[in-house]
């Protein structure tokens, strides 16, 4: 009984509710002073069954669905989707919308990892920086605005193309937009790599190395960060990559400092990226012709989310609904290595080791939990699922 | 002095009421300068009160498995420990209440009291995150303890005395700040650490152990606790600008130097990141003790050469 | 980097002339799918994968053929460069009993985890853990990613 107590007294539970955590999940870490001997995570709160409930929707209402994967990547994951159902279409994408996808797609990753610094500045007890961060996203999310007339969920994307055109005024407020943050983002990298009390905390903590990050399956600039040369923007074009080439950034140490150097010098590639696309934009038809039905057949379609390597695997039975969508999400990929990473760690370090891959929970949980994404028509309780499950002759646990 | 006067300063002036609404007023100055570095809003000037009578009158939970006595006790001793330190500080520019020789030794002993407070009432609930944060503020007591005490008698060294009126008085004939600069860096760091205000705010760390030793206290506890380091605040401001910026003399340099410490303080909060608990151990023994004890060692020469 | 044809070749290759014999596809010029006869398969041919570096574990899916087909599909796609090699293993839809990858993959615990609570299938050698995504109070048996499992809720979902 004492020796129980004991035990239980040094595990310190994070989440699923937890000033760290942004979303729910809920991570039991073992300690022994302030050094963590064990960790273990539990997922699964933010499931939405998003993967049960696109088999009983149609091609076009799931694009909209999946755009509500992820509130911060949105956009990639409707790209993603897109792409696989248009390849198993066969359906030509006009140039210009390919363009603009990568265009959203890349303003995208300036607000995510703009979003990531302050969070991760913020677990590392740096408020300043997380609040001018914040401040300068603003720009971003004001661009993104304009460009789609959404902060979040800017629904880009239609089948077979894009919604939205970039006129000259828009492009001038991108334009204006980037300018000024690539000044600030200079000035931040020169803050995660100079600032020596910030430097105590993110270097030479949570070392990953290359054949463990290989191991693992990292992913993103989470493997990037450990020398690990995998981006899909460059392995594997997609949309309009292989037009607007990336020059990957890699970085090998592998440490905390690594992940935010990683992701800093991303934002420099979007930048330069962008203004290219703008000055290289070709004409053209935003939309090209998509069936209504897909044909039978399946497909894998794989992007580069600002946190790493989404994957899709999409399989059409020939109807108008999807027989499987499988999302696999980068942050699942990621959190093998936070869960082995943090033992040795000291408890101060957690969060920011778990910050560290830009984790994304709700991206991370999809499948269950039926009862808020039907549009209110009715709330399943578990009583009711128990009945079902009851009658279906299974047998139940209370 | 008569008890009525004795009643008044402990009371209202410059103790009890006149020293609480100060503390309110200097949160709400560290808030709002913070904020302003950080580029944002910030609080109204009444928030800080705001907080304290919304958390007066909010239920206070008393968690399954404590002491009720200290859980209830604790906060109150913690509030209780500073307001009878300010008996010896000389607040608002008068001199201090009573005073005897070594009431500095007493009146460091009164600061400390709300830090043991904290630490103990963080062990005494059985909350996970309050025994980590009460740990930890254990550990951070031991460690700017002793460097804040020897950096506050490195004025007292020069001034052959243990009274505070006394050193605060020589202190007024010089600057002690031009003499002994390190001194002065500890003590102010000493008194942010002592506070836990950022970066020193491991023992309170949100995004690690919520709110530390404080994470069961709601209600009436989590606002005395909140009031006694607003209060310890004030008066820690006081003796660092009595001791080491040349006094206290009267209350426009009272105002203006304790204000002026705070903004250094404040931007001190801004500029640095969150240190970890081991850092900030030894970052107190490694060099705060050092600086200190290089600090005396320079007095005592010196002082040695003018006699 | 190994070209992404080339993966494909090796790929091919490895499946079709070593010891096990096994069947390949190419759905697609950047794909190349190997049918599995048999579970026991599983564990040397992803270690062969690993041994070549012919990619990492992205993801593993299942498939439900539905109460009539009578079997799932697991699919194990490793991704190379551009090369995506999908490993498909079809089991029975009761009791399925798979070997883990997760000693050799460690990444696979997570989506070994996910199959076994969507799909039902066991996975021999996984450490016994509770779930990781259904609700500890979830009712036993009850795999909602099965095409069975069709939920009275879900039936207004459904439009033509």
């Amino acid at each position: 009984m004492q020796e129980t107590t004991r035990s239980e007294l040094f595990t310190v539970p994070i989440g699923p509710q937890h000033p760290a955590l942004k979303e729910p999940s809920h991570f039991r870490i073992t300690v022994d002073g302030e050094i963590v001997t064990d960790a273990f995570v539990r997922l699964g709160y933010a499931h939405r069954g998003i993967e049960k409930a696109a088999e009983s929707r149609n091609w076009v209402r799931n694009l909209y669905l999946f755009e509500r994967v992820c509130g911060i990547c949105s956009h990639i994951h409707a790209t993603a989707y897109c792409l696989g159902v248009e390849r198993l279409a066969g359906a030509e994408v006009p140039p210009r919308a390919q363009a603009i996808r990568v265009l959203v797609a890349e303003l995208e990753r300036i607000h995510s990892h703009l979003l990531w610094l302050g969070v991760a500045a913020h677990e590392a007890g740096f408020d300043t920086l997380f609040m001018y961060s914040w401040r300068d996203r603003e720009a971003i999310m004001d661009v993104l605005e304009g460009l789609t007339g959404n902060r979040v969920n800017y629904s880009a994307n239609v089948l077979g193309g894009v919604k939205n055109d970039v006129d000259d005024a828009q492009r001038g407020a991108i334009l204006r937009a980037i300018d000024g943050l690539e000044g600030r983002s200079y000035h931040y990298l020169d803050v995660v790599t100079t600032d020596a009390l910030f430097l105590q905390r993110t270097r030479g903590i949570g070392v990953m190395t290359r054949n463990q990050a290989e191991v693992m399956g990292a992913v993103g600039p989470t493997a990037r960060a450990s020398g690990v040369t995998r981006d899909v923007r460059v392995d594997a074009p997609y949309a309009a990559y292989d037009r607007y080439p990336v020059v990957r950034v890699v970085e090998s140490a592998g440490d905390l400092e690594a992940r935010f150097v990683v992701r800093m010098r991303e934002l420099f590639e979007c930048y330069r990226l962008i203004r290219y696309l703008l000055d290289n934009l070709p004409p053209g038809d935003l939309r090209g012709r998509m069936p209504r039905r897909i044909p039978e057949g399946e497909t894998v379609s794989r992007v580069e989310a600002p946190r790493g390597e989404l994957f899709y695997f999409l399989k059409s039975n020939g109807s108008d609904t999807p027989e499987r969508i499988k999302v696999r999400t980068p942050t699942i990929c990621n959190l093998t290595s936070v869960v082995k990473l943090v033992i040795g760690h000291q408890l101060a370090d957690v969060p920011m080791i778990l910050a560290g891959i830009d984790p994304c929970f709700s991206c991370n949980d999809r499948t269950v939990q039926l009862d808020e994404i039907t549009g209110g028509s009715r709330i399943w309780t578990w009583d009711e699922l128990r009945r079902n499950s009851r009658e279906d002759g299974h047998g139940h646990r209370d | 002095m008569d008890t009525a006067t004795s009643l008044a300063a402990i009371l209202v002036f410059p103790s009890g009421f006149f020293l609480l609404a100060a503390s309110l007023a200097y949160e709400w100055v560290d808030r709002k300068l913070l904020a302003k570095l950080q580029n944002r809003v910030g609080p109204r000037w009444f928030q800080p009160l705001a907080d304290v009578v919304k958390l007066l009158a909010k239920e206070e939970v008393i968690p399954e498995g404590v002491n009720r006595f200290l859980f209830v006790g604790l906060p109150i001793v913690g509030l209780a420990a500073p307001l009878t330190a300010a008996l010896y500080i000389p607040l608002a520019g008068l001199g201090p209440v009573f005073s005897f020789p070594g009431d500095l030794i007493v009146t460091i002993y009164l600061l400390s009291l709300l830090t043991m407070s904290i630490g103990l009432a963080g062990s005494n609930a059985v909350g996970r995150f309050s025994l980590v944060g009460a740990t930890r503020t254990l550990t951070q007591l031991f460690s700017y303890e002793a460097p804040f005490l020897l950096a506050l008698l490195g004025p007292a060294l020069v001034a052959r005395s243990w009274q505070i009126g006394t050193i605060a008085e020589a202190a007024g004939e010089r600057w002690f700040i031009l003499t002994q600069p390190l001194g002065f860096l500890v003590a102010l760091i000493g008194l942010m650490g002592k506070l836990e205000l950022p970066p020193f705010d491991a023992p309170e760390a949100e995004t690690e152990v919520v709110a530390g030793a404080l994470t069961e206290y709601s209600g009436r506890g989590l606002a005395l606790f909140r009031l006694g380091k607003d209060v310890e605040l004030v008066l820690g401001l006081t003796l660092v600008a009595a001791f080491y910026l040349g006094g206290v003399e009267g209350p426009l340099a009272f105002f203006l130097k304790t204000l002026g410490l705070l903004l250094v303080v404040a931007g001190l909060q801004a500029v640095l990141a969150r240190l970890r608990i081991d850092q900030t151990v030894g970052l107190w023994w490694r060099f705060g003790v050092l600086l200190v004890l290089v600090q005396w060692g320079v007095t005592w020469l010196l002082e040695g050469a003018w006699r | 980097m190994m070209p992404t044809e080339k993966a494909i070749e090796i790929g091919r290759e490895l499946a079709e002339r070593w010891s096990w014999r096994l069947e390949t596809r190419q759905p697609e010029p950047t794909r190349l799918d190997v049918i599995l006869t048999s579970p026991a398969d599983l564990v040397p041919v992803a270690v062969a994968l690993r041994v070549q570096r012919l990619g990492y574990l992205a993801a593993v899916t299942g498939l439900d053929r539905g109460p009539d087909g009578g079997t799932l599909e697991l699919l194990y796609h490793f991704c190379h460069g551009a090369a995506v090699i999908t490993l498909r293993l079809s089991v029975p839809r009761q009791g399925a009993v798979v070997p883990t990858l997760s000693d050799i993959i460690p990444s696979a615990e997570s989506s070994e985890r996910e199959i076994a609570e969507m799909f039902g299938v066991t996975f021999e050698g996984l450490r016994p853990a509770g779930y990781l995504y259904l609700p500890d109070e979830w009712p036993e048996a009850t795999y909602p990613l099965r095409k069975d499992c069709t939920p009275p809720m879900l039936a207004g979902a459904v439009e033509s």
